[in-house]
């Protein structure tokens, strides 16, 4: 799975989660083929982004996880003596693992 | 550092020469703000008139960064929902976006994340005024494209020493200007007539203990600036996390359940951040393959 922006998404992709409203209605549901014309009228509910399964977009500057861990501690290299700012590393990191096992 | 060279620095950038103005319009509401004989009709007006800003604040009021519930489609009705203080500090946000969004797209994503940080832990304290502080995050690091735009050769040195040196911006700044971008925010945002609502912050977002007024707004923009850095919305080569202030931690009253809470609140407005930038991004690049066409 994948999040996009909702200008990343085109033709073909398969919705991998609901798209839902701010109050939580569901536009869109799980497994639905993406189409432009579906895509603008996302665009047109304010959708800003997508959740779709495989790995569509190709975006260069994409970290691996190792990658993105190793950057996370070094960001807070300089802070290991803040207990509440080690915690927040902690979850951060979590969050980076979580984000790529979906 | 000769004291000449430092007067010198101080001079150019309590003169600012080379930022716009804020439009005579904020000045103008805040007048209108503060009598109480204003009506909703009179002070749309007033905004009407400038389409550009008028539409900037409508696509703001709109966006997660605010996070009104309900979309608001017309002034009249922004006004009548928000009140004036707050139509007040987002002409502030629209005006001061766009001086940034032209500047550096990277500052300009730190800053937007900032202010949704700030946002969402005003509302979480039950601030009153929550849109104050996320404007007050969102034009925090202001002193850096001040420095930026005045002093473009110790603006590249500063960069050099951040790379090669290894250490934060802050104190490269201080080690060539004898300043840094806290204190040169809070000359501008003076200049600009700003509260001392949103000065402080600004001023005081390194260190909160320097607040004498705005103690918990400068705790929220400190704390802000903080988690979005450690999100990785950072400037530059600084990429660090800066120390967090006992002091902050202290008035914030944060636990850890809480920075749980405010990581999964932050996470979906962080998507609107990001289509924002993109869609500057993409604005910029066709400007600029319309500037190339046109030179042929």
């Amino acid at each position: 799975m994948q999040q996009i922006l909702i200008a990343q998404a085109g033709d073909g992709m398969i919705l991998a989660r609901d798209v839902e409203s701010e109050e939580g209605r569901v536009l869109c549901g799980k497994g639905t083929e993406l189409s432009a014309c579906l895509v603008e009228r996302l665009k047109k509910m304010e959708v800003t982004h997508v959740a779709v399964e495989g790995h569509p977009v190709v975006d260069e500057n994409e970290k691996t996880l190792k990658e993105e861990l190793f950057d996370i501690e070094q960001r807070f290299k300089r802070v290991k003596h803040i207990p509440p700012l080690v915690h927040l590393k902690k979850r951060i990191m979590e969050r980076a693992v979580k984000a790529r096992e979906e | 550092m000769e004291e000449a060279k430092k007067e010198h620095f101080r001079r150019t950038l309590r003169d600012i020469k080379n930022l716009p103005t804020l439009p005579g319009m904020v000045t103008k509401l805040t007048a209108m703000a503060e009598d109480p004989d204003t009506t909703t009709e009179q002070m749309g007006k007033v905004i009407s008139k400038d389409h550009i800003l008028a539409a900037k604040l409508l696509r703001l009021v709109n966006s997660a960064f605010y996070g009104f519930p309900q979309r608001i489609s017309s002034l009249n009705n922004a006004i009548i929902l928000l009140g004036f203080n707050v139509i007040k500090s987002l002409i502030i946000s629209a005006s001061i976006f766009e001086i940034m969004e032209d500047q550096d797209v990277e500052l300009w994503e730190h800053s937007l994340g900032c202010a949704v940080v700030c946002s969402v832990v005003a509302k979480r304290l039950g601030i009153s005024d929550p849109e104050e502080i996320s404007t007050a995050g969102l034009i925090h690091d202001i002193g850096k494209v001040a420095i930026k735009m005045e002093l473009p050769e110790e603006y590249e040195l500063i960069n050099k020493m951040v790379l090669e040196e290894k250490v934060s911006r802050f104190a490269a700044e201080r080690q060539i200007l004898g300043l840094d971008h806290a204190e040169v925010g809070k000359w501008l945002a003076k200049k600009w007539n700003l509260p001392n609502k949103l000065i402080e912050p600004i001023s005081c977002h390194h260190d909160p203990r320097l607040a004498k007024e705005e103690q918990l707004s400068s705790a929220v923009v400190h704390f802000g600036n903080i988690v979005i850095r450690g999100m990785g919305y950072g400037h530059g080569d600084d990429k660090w996390v800066p120390p967090m202030s006992q002091r902050a931690f202290r008035l914030l009253e944060i636990s850890a359940v809480d920075i749980d809470e405010i990581l999964d609140e932050i996470e979906d407005k962080l998507w609107d951040v990001k289509g924002f930038s993109l869609e500057i991004q993409s604005e910029q690049q066709a400007a600029a393959s319309e500037n190339n066409c046109n030179g042929k």
